[in-house]
């Protein structure tokens, strides 16, 4: 148990009255809205389709219900993702700009099992977040060594050339991709397996927050000489983080290999996710346990709405860049600052904002 | 070693060599605003695309030779380089790095995306009369355009080192790269600095771009490969000195060659993977670079 | 009984330039040890050193009988060595009792305690050194005085058995030096070996038992700190004549 008296590391700062009263609002509306979500999905099972619980009956257009469930799925996803990002980003305060390559081998892990050693899917994806861990742990050693911008470059070339190596690579589909047998009637499954993870990277960020480890991260973050003068390991700590985050990350990428049943390098190894994750944690606040929930859910939503596809998908990217920018330069910190009671969105918290990093 | 396999040893070094000309060009800019300005910008290689289609623009609309019209397109990004950083990268400067990372990042995005808009994601190019010619000499190839653009190169970077080391804005500039407090004690304006630094950054993305518009298709995402070997350029070179670059930069191009050439297996979509295995040894074993201070 | 603290032959070189060079001297247990020398000397590298922050170019060094040079910082703290830095280093996103819990969470093996009695320690360790009334504040709104509490809180929360002070008088007032001085002394008191890297002489002379002196990175004298104060070659090379006969006249080594 850390400090039972400070206030949890999730807010930086003690609320006001009006703080805590919002937050209360916020989480009821969530809680709510997560039963609804939670629920959807079981009227797409096809025993429900099939028993008397005829979807017409009820009420529900099964379309459309199928299309906010692959929705949600895709919002759960991104909530792993961004939360898994910000053990290694916001808490350690080393910014990995590749983590896509972890999901991108999680799901060729996942792939190749299902595809080509005809593994069923509940042996195969235990072994996608191991992959992906035992490669973070490799590469992290000599990576972690590097700050700044150079962890920064160093990560995203990982990230690009990790996809490229298994592109070439035939046995493991080469440019053609991988085909993981399709499951049927599976959308709820997929739903739950996301949310599944989504809820075991923001349980481990709780975990960590509250724990030596969590301490010893943020002490790397905050000053990373001081820290090892302390006492920290930091060279162990960084690369468990690391490991940690992609794990997460790699264990989401082989939910979405079976669920989406085909992967290539392009679709599992996209860079844009990478600004994606990183965005949606520093938009919510990095560093805090639901920042990067509360920027994933926002952002992806905003992206699915926008994006219809085709033309619009030009847009919704654009649309994505001018966001990174007004983030960065505007609120640094994330909107959870803002719930915190410590800040109020005002032009006057932008100005000051923006007075802070300007030259 | 036979006559033949020693001509096509040296065919692929003269290869090299000019690939690493346009390494040391993609990457002349982007060393001096990471040198002096401490970004990274990831938005570097969509200058370079600006540049691409401003010279295939004057080419086809205008039948303007793309060599002839390298300083358009360096004035050309010398303006909106000039403006991104004065009004938009300006304001995050102060902030931690990683910040300044995604903002470029983000600019990257936008411009990629405004290409595809206007120009949708065909590819263009640039053919000029003299395109598929070349010298020979022993046996040895050596195709014009590529030629000129390894010299052209040179000529950029030993421009820009003169400019750093014999005008008094140069100086400016070095003075603000070195100490951006002391520049500013002796009046020394941060803010234009800052700005004039990416906008001659920006110029040589222009002219690189012009370059490459000769002997590579054009299309919105063209430059986007070169940021990443813009960035190993500047790790294998090191940081600081022009010659760093060039030195970065040559090498770079003779490795992706000899590699590609000599060990059997690694083709050329293996480019980007030779590029990380680069710079993981090198930062790994070397971080300062060949001829640079560590950053 | 090997001495507590012992550095041999040790050398540091920073491009050409040596820092150190051949630096020997030893520091029994239970000492308060001045090491003073103008800037420059090697006194900050000679802790860095020590600490694990550098490694050594020559020589070696050992503490309780073991060698330490060559050991990562972490491992140096878990030894026992503690140190604070000249430019504090505080973790500016937590509390000051957040801050101190990380000096117990960590450090060395004495230390290491689990999250609820670290926060107990923390609370003893800023009780010592009177930040207990702001440990619930961030490191943000602390004075400079208290900024340098807080670093020598954090570094005392690892149960050291060796601390290392950088400069901790450095831009304090008199009254803060005293305070701060009462401070060592009751660290001291409760067994901690220290080694102070000073500029401030009314604390050399007051609180350290024996002085080592540094110049250009290498050992110029060695006693107590009245010996070492009239010292010639220490005059010449750092003190000053106008110190020397102000002390000489005064008896006591004047302010400052």
């Amino acid at each position: 148990m850390s400090d039972p008296e400070a206030p949890p590391a999730a807010f930086s700062t003690q609320p006001s009255r009006a703080g805590r009263r919002l937050r209360r609002v916020i989480l009821v509306a969530f809680l709510v809205a997560a039963v609804i979500v939670a629920v959807l999905p079981l009227t797409l099972t096809e025993q429900a389709a099939d028993a008397n619980l005829d979807p017409a009956t009820l009420g529900i257009d099964f379309a459309i219900n199928k299309s906010i469930v692959r929705a949600e799925t895709t919002i759960a996803m991104f909530i792993a993702l961004a939360a898994a990002w910000n053990l290694i980003g916001g808490l350690t305060g080393y910014a990995a700009f590749g983590n896509v390559a972890f999901f991108g081998l999680g799901a060729y892990t996942v792939g190749f099992l299902t595809d080509k050693q005809h593994l069923s899917f509940a042996l195969a994806l235990p072994l996608a977040p191991l992959v992906a861990a035992v490669f973070a742990a490799l590469i992290g050693i000599p990576l972690l060594r590097l700050r700044g911008h150079y962890f920064a470059i160093a990560t995203l070339g990982t990230g690009v050339a990790v996809g490229e190596v298994i592109k070439n690579i035939d046995a493991f589909g080469g440019g053609t991709g991988l085909f993981p047998p399709i499951l049927r009637h599976a959308d709820a499954l997929f739903f739950y397996l996301m949310a599944a993870t989504a809820a075991l990277a923001v349980a481990a960020t709780w975990l960590v927050l509250r724990s030596r480890f969590g301490y010893g991260l943020i002490a790397i973050r905050e000053n990373e000489e001081a820290a090892s003068v302390l006492g920290v390991n930091t060279v162990a700590y960084k690369v468990a983080a690391f490991t940690l985050a992609a794990a997460l990350t790699g264990l989401a990428g082989g939910v979405f290999a079976q669920w989406t049943s085909f992967i290539d390098q392009e679709s599992v190894f996209p860079i844009q996710y990478n600004v994606q994750m990183i965005l949606m944690a520093i938009i919510g606040g990095a560093g805090t346990l639901f920042g990067p929930v509360a920027g994933a859910i926002v952002l992806e939503w905003l992206i699915l709405t926008l994006a219809g596809g085709g033309t619009n998908a030009v847009y919704a990217q654009i649309g994505l860049g001018v966001l990174l920018a007004v983030t960065v330069i505007f609120v640094p910190r994330g909107v959870v600052d803002f719930f915190g009671g410590s800040s109020k969105l005002s032009l006057a918290y932008l100005r000051r904002s923006l007075r802070e990093t300007s030259v | 070693m036979g006559g033949a396999a020693v001509t096509l040893l040296i065919q692929q070094v003269v290869l090299g060599l000019m690939l690493g000309g346009v390494y040391v060009a993609v990457a002349i800019g982007f060393s001096l605003v990471w040198g002096i300005l401490n970004i990274v910008n990831l938005a570097h290689g969509a200058l370079v695309v600006v540049g691409m289609y401003t010279t295939w623009y004057l080419f086809s609309h205008f039948g303007l030779d793309p060599f002839l019209t390298l300083p358009i397109a360096a004035l050309a990004l010398f303006v909106i380089g000039y403006i991104l950083q004065r009004g938009v990268i300006n304001r995050v400067i102060r902030a931690p790095l990683f910040f300044t990372l995604l903002l470029t990042f983000g600019i990257n995005l936008v411009l990629i995306n405004l290409f595809l808009v206007w120009f949708k994601a065909d590819f263009r190019s640039v053919t000029t009369s003299y395109s598929g010619t070349g010298l020979v000499v022993a046996g040895v190839t050596v195709p014009y355009v590529r030629l000129a653009a390894l010299v052209i190169a040179l000529l950029l970077a030993g421009a820009v080192g003169l400019f750093l080391n014999r005008t008094r804005t140069g100086f400016a500039i070095q003075a603000v790269g070195a100490d951006k407090d002391a520049a500013q004690l002796v009046g020394i304006d941060l803010r234009h600095v800052y700005a004039l630094t990416f906008a001659v950054g920006a110029a040589c993305a222009g002219v690189a771009g012009g370059l490459l518009s000769t002997i590579q298709a054009i299309s919105p995402t063209a430059g986007e490969p070169y940021t990443l070997q813009a960035f190993v350029v500047v790790i294998l070179g090191g940081l600081g000195r022009v010659s760093a670059t060039v030195v970065g930069g040559l090498l770079f191009g003779l490795i992706e060659v000899l590699a590609q050439s000599q060990v059997p297996g690694l083709g050329a979509g293996w480019s980007n993977a030779i590029a990380f295995a680069i710079l993981v040894l090198v930062l790994v074993l070397r971080p300062q670079g060949l001829l640079g201070r560590l950053a | 009984m090997a001495p507590f603290l012992e550095l041999e032959g040790v050398t540091k070189r920073f491009g050409g330039v040596a820092a150190l060079d051949a630096v020997s001297f030893k520091v029994p247990g239970g000492e308060i040890l001045g090491l003073i020398g103008p800037n420059g000397a090697g006194k900050t590298t000679l802790l860095n050193c020590i600490s694990g922050v550098h490694h050594l170019d020559a020589g070696s060094i050992s503490f309780d009988g073991r060698r330490i040079s060559g050991l990562p910082p972490h491992q140096v703290a878990r030894l026992g060595i503690g140190r604070t830095f000249q430019v504090v280093k505080p973790f500016a996103s937590m509390t000051v009792r957040e801050n101190a819990a990380v000096g117990a969470l960590f450090g060395s093996s004495e230390a290491r305690l689990a999250p609820r009695a670290a926060f107990t320690w923390a609370d003893e360790v800023l009780e010592l050194v009177g930040l207990a009334p702001k440990a619930r504040m961030t490191v943000g709104s602390l004075t400079i005085p208290d900024r340098k509490r807080l670093e020598v809180a954090r570094a005392l929360a690892t149960k050291p058995r060796l601390l290392l002070l950088d400069e901790v008088m450095a831009g304090l007032n008199p009254v803060e030096v005293d305070e701060a001085l009462e401070i060592v002394r009751k660290v001291h008191a409760g067994g901690i070996t220290i080694v102070l890297i000073e500029h401030v002489m009314r604390v050399v002379v007051g609180v350290c038992d024996r002085v080592i002196v540094l110049h250009m990175g290498r050992f110029l004298a060695e006693g107590t700190p009245h010996e070492v104060l009239q010292d010639r070659r220490v005059i010449e090379a750092y003190l000053g004549e106008k110190y020397a006969q102000r002390a000489a006249r005064g008896g006591e080594a004047g302010r400052g």
